[in-house]
């Protein structure tokens, strides 16, 4: 295989995502404006720190279906804590009282991603069944905190944490940007993140190396529970309110990201960089289609044929690779 | 019934530099069951595969009553009247007795306007053949809630179903306890009693005598000999099946040192093995023997803590150590190259250089971080030191051969610099070359000071490799050899 075929097909959601830029560039009005590219990457943002999550979990060889409705879930509690915290009973000033909620809010959110993952290391419960129990319950829960209002005990400032900017950037970005860095890191560079892909290819042969798989599935659900948690945080502060019914789906448009960025559901295999790609071309094509005036429920046909594409280019390319046909 | 027969004529399988079965020429007559020994390798398995239609014959011919057959696929094997039934049970478990012994032409009848499964009429042909066999067990129960022995009867009861001339049995009994073992031996006695043509393989020497009629052994996939019950004795067995062996013998410069390493006291596990007591001294290379299901395999993951053992004590260099994880075990020095090299040694989706990383990723780690530098260096060093042919160390470990992929394994476990290394069939599915280099890898250890356990059903692997053999007979230890004052025949009926 010559180089140019090589980079062709190793970075080939990368090339499909700049001719798709280029193409929008030039037929959408407004694609290429400052404001609308930031205005995707804000939209981008507060998926893709859940995706990068997803994106340890899956090649873990596991699997989590409640990020939803934690950020839902995480909105609505943080809303709830400040509002006990600085009324009548607590009394607490409205800074420690923000930070104090939400804090309380991400450890509880890694404490029940800690949960799924001991659910299925020592009981063999699934995570694809945990989080789907966690799917409905935090949904549930989210509107028992808030009796189904939105809940609205936020100081002005708040909003700076999904709505600000920093040298013109949305801070939402530049948590994912950050949070990219780490998992980067962490997946790529770590004894820790190789483990993960090794767990995910064979539970068993890493087991025996001496490697505490319990371990890794449990600490990749509980950050993933966290991510999803901050994520919703930053939700909340966006739309300044704590609401229950806010981010319904999002969990499928992580997953989506997550397999159009070339990661396996089978586990083992996926790049943290893929998933980034997956989700920017995810929200530059639904920006562009509505740019483009496509009526919404076109958005979610083209949003299903695009998963199943992807996934079909990266098992084509795979077979290419080793020679062999699909199924064989 | 008329006496069946099946007849190979030089019958060849060739496959890309090598011949599993060299120009064998056999005759089994129905009425009787003959008895097929040989070791690993030695061409049973690729015998039995031809007859039953899964590999095609390179040359020669297959006679069914003196007529040849082709035998394109198992479908045509059971046209012929050939069925066998395989090592382990392959029933559905979910599905009752009458079911699986009917799956696929369940009888039919009409009614709601279709055609429907006539269960009544299942039931009592099922009914009807177990009571044929002599077995009385419910068609209606569940396969899953049958013992193996009964599993392993269903599954006689569906090939005999069929009708066949021919029974091929691939050691039925590794996994049965000893009373089943006499249930199914009076089942195959009736059965030739009708005139079929009974093919038993085993590994187990004793069992013939009380089964077969006639012992063919194979050989490096050469028919040595076909002999009348009465004259198989062990001993001419054994040398029939092993032949002059040659020892490639151990260095004489590698002895053991005088300090125990590892002390294993009455260690058992349920249901795997008991009692087992030995001591393990500085680069000494001890071999474990015994048959399939003896627990050799079980002890090894015991005391690599993969499953641990629930009473005993193991004492590494003099402290009381209880194997509970491969974790805790790799930390203490202790490594464990598996019997299923493919499956547990490896993560087949990964590279040749992170398997080898893969289980002191914190030695590489500096200040926490792993580098691709660091890595590199270190799958060089030991693609260099034990010679692991691998053209591109960043390629996917499946593109190796058996032998690399085992020196993966193996470099693995030496970048932990263990003190202890468990090897279990280091040397399956290996080329003859990659054999060798593997045994050079376990006496530089030795000399080291690196202790070794190989489990192995290569006998004369074990006598020219180590320094001691520790026989394991069912779960418990049975005794001990010394290769230099033993011979290979003693050996292999120790292990009987």
């Amino acid at each position: 295989m010559n180089i140019s075929r090589r980079l062709l097909s190793s970075a080939v959601m990368e090339i499909i995502l700049a001719v798709l830029c280029v193409v929008l560039a030039l037929a959408a009005p407004g694609f290429l404006t400052a404001d609308n590219l930031l205005n995707v990457l804000r939209n981008v943002s507060m998926q893709g720190v859940i995706a990068l999550g997803m994106t340890m979990v899956i090649i873990a060889g596991e699997i989590d279906l409640s990020v939803g409705s934690m950020v839902a879930f995480a909105g609505c509690l943080t809303a709830f804590l400040v509002q006990w915290l600085t009324g009548l009973a607590a009394g607490l000033p409205m800074v420690p009282a923000v930070g104090i909620g939400i804090l309380l809010t991400l450890a509880l959110a890694f404490g029940l991603g800690c949960v799924t993952g001991v659910m299925r290391t020592r009981y063999g419960v699934p995570s694809f069944i945990t989080t789907l129990a966690l799917l409905t319950g935090l949904s549930g829960a989210a509107e028992l905190i808030t009796n189904g209002f939105p809940l609205t005990p936020f100081p002005a400032w708040y909003n700076f944490l999904g709505g600000g900017y920093v040298l013109g950037i949305p801070f939402p970005a530049l948590v994912f940007l950050a949070a990219f860095g780490l998992v980067h890191v962490l997946m790529n560079f770590t004894p820790f993140g190789r483990a993960v892909y090794a767990v995910g290819g064979n539970a068993e042969a890493a087991r025996l190396s001496g490697i505490n798989v319990s371990r890794v599935k449990v600490l990749v659900l509980a950050c993933t529970a966290l991510l999803a948690a901050a994520s919703g945080v930053m939700q909340s502060s966006e739309i300044m309110s704590g609401t229950a019914t806010t981010a319904k789906g999002w969990e499928l448009d992580v997953i989506a990201a997550v397999i159009i960025g070339g990661t396996s559901l089978m586990g083992g295999v996926g790049r943290v960089w893929g998933t980034m790609v997956g989700m920017i071309f995810l929200g530059v094509i639904m920006n562009g289609m509505t740019l483009l005036n496509v009526s919404e429920y076109w958005q979610h046909v083209v949003r299903g044929g695009l998963i199943l594409g992807a996934v079909l280019l990266n098992r084509l390319r795979q077979d290419a690779a080793t020679g062999e046909f699909a199924g064989a | 019934m008329a006496p069946t027969s099946l007849q190979t004529l030089a019958l060849r399988k060739e496959y890309p530099g090598t011949v599993a079965l060299r120009d064998v020429s056999l005759r089994f007559d129905g009425g009787k069951i003959h008895a097929l020994l040989g070791k690993n390798g030695a061409g049973k398995s690729t015998l039995v595969k031809l007859f039953a239609g899964a590999l095609q014959p390179t040359s020669g011919s297959i006679l069914v009553n003196g007529t040849p057959v082709v035998l394109r696929s198992p479908r045509d094997a059971f046209r012929n009247g050939i069925a066998a039934v395989h090592q382990e049970p392959s029933l559905v478990p979910e599905l009752s007795v009458a079911e699986n012994i009917l799956l696929g032409r369940l009888p039919r009848r009409r009614g709601a306007g279709g055609v429907l499964v006539d269960w009544d009429a299942a039931r009592s042909r099922a009914a009807d053949l177990l009571r044929s066999f002599g077995l009385a067990m419910d068609p209606d129960v569940k396969a899953r809630s049958l013992g193996i022995a009964q599993q392993q009867m269903v599954e006689i009861v569906k090939a005999m179903s069929f009708g066949p001339s021919v029974l091929m049995l691939d050691e039925p009994t590794s996994a049965l306890a000893h009373d089943e073992t006499e249930r199914l031996f009076s089942l195959l006695k009736d059965l030739a009693a009708r005139g079929v043509v009974l093919l038993y393989i085993t590994h187990r020497l004793e069992e013939i005598h009380r089964i077969a009629d006639t012992v063919s052994v194979l050989r490096n996939g050469e028919l040595i000999g076909t002999v009348p019950i009465a004259e198989a004795t062990p001993s001419r067995i054994v040398q029939m099946m092993f032949g002059e062996t040659v020892q490639r013998s151990r260095p004489v410069d590698i002895e053991p040192g005088k300090r125990p390493v590892m002390e294993v006291r009455h260690l058992s596990r349920a249901d795997a093995f008991r009692d087992i007591s030995f001591t393990l001294y500085e680069g000494e290379i001890l071999g474990i023997a015994g048959q399939l299901g003896s627990g050799r395999t079980e002890l090894l993951r015991s005391l690599f803590g993969a499953d641990p053992p629930d009473g005993g004590e193991v004492l590494l260099e003099g402290r009381v150590v209880r194997p509970e994880s491969p974790e805790q075990m790799k930390r203490l020095g202790v490594a464990l190259a598996p019997e299923k090299r493919k499956e547990e040694g490896l993560v087949q989706l990964l590279s040749s250089r992170a398997n080898i990383c893969l289980a002191g990723l914190s030695r590489i780690a500096r200040r926490g971080f792993v580098t691709r530098g660091a890595e590199q260096e270190v799958a060089a060093r030991y693609v260099r030191d034990i010679n692991i042919e691998v053209a591109d160390p960043g390629a996917p470990v499946s593109f190796l051969s058996g032998g690399n992929q085992q020196k993966v394994v193996l470099a693995k476990w030496l970048h932990t610099d263990p003190r202890v290394i468990l090897l279990d069939e280091p040397t399956r599915g290996i080329d003859v070359q990659a054999k060798q280099q593997i045994f050079q890898i376990i006496w530089d250890l030795s000399r080291k000071g690196i202790s070794t356990i190989v489990v192995s059903s290569e006998l004369e692997e074990l006598m020219s490799v180590c320094h001691r053999i520790l026989v394991l007979r069912q779960g418990r230890l049975h005794g001990e050899v010394i290769p230099h004052k033993s011979t290979l025949e003693e050996l292999a009926l120790c292990i009987q």
